[in-house]
C-alpha cells in the first residue's frame, strides 16, 4: 500500500477502568497525518488528547484498532520493542518538562543516548545552543526557569534526531511570551521537515500549526477524519475541516 | 566547559543522584551500615570463638584492668577458655551461627525495604527514562549501579566506623547452659572482611534488583501520570 499516510490510527478504542465503571478516552478514533505536517490537537480537558499522543508515541496500546507510524504497526509491538521504537523515532515533550532533577542541562540532553558507545557531547552542546541555552550547560533543572526547562526538554527530544515530535501541552506551564518563542522553535523544526503533533489548550499555539484537529469525548469533531481504506474524507460535522 | 573530557554514563548518573539527594542517601547509607555492623558483630564473635579460644582469658584480664571489677563480678562463674569442653564450644558456635543467619536475614529485609522506598520515590524518573526509549534492562542497570555504590559506601563506613567499637570497646560474655561465663575476643581477619564485603554487595544489588523489578512492572504511562 503505497498511499498510506505517515502516521495513522484506525478505529482506535481506548478505555480506562475507574473503579467499577469504564471511561472511554478514545472512541473509534481514526486519523491520518502526513510526513512533515504540524498538527495541533485541541479539545477540553479529558477529551483524550494525551491518550491519543500516548498511542501514537507507543507509550500505550489501544484496546482495539491499529496505530501505524512509518509503516510500523506499533500496537503489535511489545513494551520493550516500543521503547526501542521510541528511542529511534520519537521525541516526547511534556507539560511538566520531566527533566531528571539531579542531572545538569547537558546531561539531561544526553540521557537518551547514555548507553551509546560514544556519547555525542558535542551534539548535545549544539542543541542547547540552538534552543538558546548556550550558557546554561551545567545548570540543574532547579536553577532554570520553566521556559528554560522546556527548552532543555526540547533539546533532549532532538538528540536522536527523531522524525516525529510529540508535545503534550508544551506551553501549559510557561508564560505566554516564552510560549511564543517555544512555538517558533517548533515551527523551525517543522520547516526542517520534522513532523510535529502538539496537544494544547492555547489558541495562539494551535493557530501556528498547519493543521488543527479538535476532539471531544474521544471523537474528532473537527479536522480530517481518516477511513479504513486510507482514503481521506472530510470532517463529519463541519463538512470541511482543515483551517487556513 | 570542556567538552572532550565530559563523560556521562550510569556511574555518573548514580553519583549525581546520590549527591543531589544527599539527605536521603545518607539515611540509606546509615541504615545499611547499621545492618552490616550487626552482621560484622556476630560473625567476628564466631571467628574469635573458632580461632582464638585459648586467648580469651587474656582479654578478660585486660578488660579487668581497664574497668576494675568488671570481670570479678562474674568471677565465681568464669571458666577458662581452654577448659571449655568440645561440646560446649560446639554449642556456642552453633548459637552464633544461628544468630548470624538471623541477622543476615533481618539485614536482607531492612535493605529491601530501604531500596524499595528509594526506587518507589523515583517512579516518575523511571517513566521518563522509558519514554525516551530505555529498555527495562537499561533502567535496571542505572539502579543496580546506584545500589552497588550505596552498598560499597555503606560497607566501608560500617567497617571503618564500626570495627573499633566491635573489637576494642566490647568484651563479650557468653553464658553457657550450666551458668558458667566465658569471654570471647571478636576477630576481624581479612578473610572475614572479604566475605562481608561480598555479602554486602550481593545483598544491596540483589535487593535493589528486586525493588526495581517490582516497579518496572508498572506501565510507563502510569509512571508518567502527574502524581496523585
Ligand atoms: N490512567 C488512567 N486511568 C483512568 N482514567 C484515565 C487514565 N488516563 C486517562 N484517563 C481518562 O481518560 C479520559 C481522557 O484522558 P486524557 O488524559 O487523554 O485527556 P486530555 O485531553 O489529555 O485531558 P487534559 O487536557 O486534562 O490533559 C479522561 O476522562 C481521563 O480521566
Ligand atoms: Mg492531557
Amino acid at each position: 500500500m503505497p498511499d498510506r499516510p505517515f502516521i495513522e490510527t484506525i478505529d482506535v478504542v481506548k478505555t480506562y477502568k475507574v473503579g467499577s465503571s469504564m471511561v472511554t478516552a478514545l472512541d473509534h478514533f481514526s486519523i491520518g497525518i502526513e510526513e512533515g505536517e504540524m498538527v495541533a490537537i485541541m479539545g477540553p480537558s479529558g477529551s483524550g488528547k494525551t491518550s491519543l499522543l500516548n498511542m501514537i508515541g507507543g507509550l500505550d496500546r489501544p484496546d482495539s484498532g491499529a496505530v501505524r507510524v512509518k509503516e510500523v504497526e506499533i500496537n503489535r509491538l511489545g513494551e520493550e520493542q516500543r521503547a526501542r521504537f521510541r528511542k529511534n523515532n520519537i521525541g516526547f515533550i511534556f507539560q511538566f518538562f520531566n527533566l531528571i532533577p539531579s542531572l545538569t542541562a547537558i546531561e539531561n540532553v544526553l540521557v537518551p543516548v547514555m548507553f551509546e558507545r560514544e556519547t555525542p557531547v558535542k551534539r548535545a552542546g549544539e542543541l542547547l545552543e540552538r534552543v538558546g541555552l548556550g550558557d546554561r550547560f551545567d545548570h540543574l533543572p532547579g536553577m532554570l526557569s520553566g521556559g528554560e526547562r522546556q527548552r532543555v526538554a526540547i533539546a533532549r527530544a532532538l538528540i536522536n534526531d527523531p522524525m516525529l515530535i510529540l508535545a503534550d501541552e508544551p506551553t501549559g506551564n510557561i508564560d505566554s511570551e516564552t510560549a511564543r518563542e517555544i512555538v517558533s522553535l517548533f515551527r523551525e523544526l517543522n520547516d526542517e521537515g520534522k513532523t510535529l503533533i502538539l496537544a494544547t489548550h492555547d489558541r495562539i499555539v494551535a493557530g501556528r500549526a498547519k493543521v488543527m484537529i479538535k476532539i471531544r469525548d474521544g471523537r474528532m469533531v473537527r479536522g480530517k477524519a481518516h477511513s479504513r481504506d486510507g482514503m481521506r474524507s472530510l470532517s463529519p460535522d463541519k463538512g470541511g475541516g482543515v483551517p487556513e | 566547559m570542556n567538552e572532550t573530557d565530559r563523560s556521562f554514563n550510569s556511574a555518573t548518573y548514580a553519583l549525581s543522584h546520590i549527591r543531589h539527594d544527599l539527605f536521603r542517601s545518607i539515611t540509606t547509607v546509615v541504615t545499611i551500615s547499621l545492618t552490616i555492623a550487626f552482621i560484622l558483630l556476630t560473625t567476628s564473635l564466631l571467628f574469635g570463638l573458632v580461632n582464638e579460644i585459648s586467648e580469651t582469658d587474656e582479654k578478660a584480664s585486660i578488660l579487668d584492668g581497664m574497668i576494675p571489677g568488671s570481670v570479678s563480678m562474674f568471677e565465681e562463674f568464669r571458666i577458662d577458655g581452654s577448659q571449655l569442653s568440645k561440646e560446649s564450644k560446639a554449642s556456642l558456635v552453633n548459637y552464633l551461627l544461628v544468630t548470624s543467619v538471623l541477622v543476615i536475614m533481618v539485614a536482607f529485609f531492612i535493605m529491601f525495604n530501604t531500596m524499595s522506598i528509594s526506587v518507589q520515590e523515583r517512579r516518575g524518573e523511571i517513566g521518563v527514562l522509558r519514554s525516551v526509549g530505555f529498555s527495562s534492562r537499561e533502567v535496571m542497570k542505572i539502579f543496580l549501579t546506584e545500589g552497588g555504590v550505596i552498598g560499597m559506601i555503606s560497607f566501608l563506613s560500617a567497617l571503618f566506623l564500626g570495627t573499633p567499637f566491635i573489637v576494642n570497646l566490647a568484651a563479650y560474655l557468653i553464658e553457657r547452659g550450666d551458668g558458667g561465663i566465658f569471654f570471647v575476643q571478636p576477630m576481624i581477619p581479612l578473610q572475614l572482611v572479604a566475605i562481608i564485603g561480598a555479602l554486602t554487595m550481593l545483598l544491596t544489588v540483589f535487593t535493589t534488583y528486586l525493588a526495581a523489578k517490582k516497579t518496572l512492572r508498572v506501565r510507563p504511562v502510569e509512571m508518567l501520570r502527574p502524581t496523585r
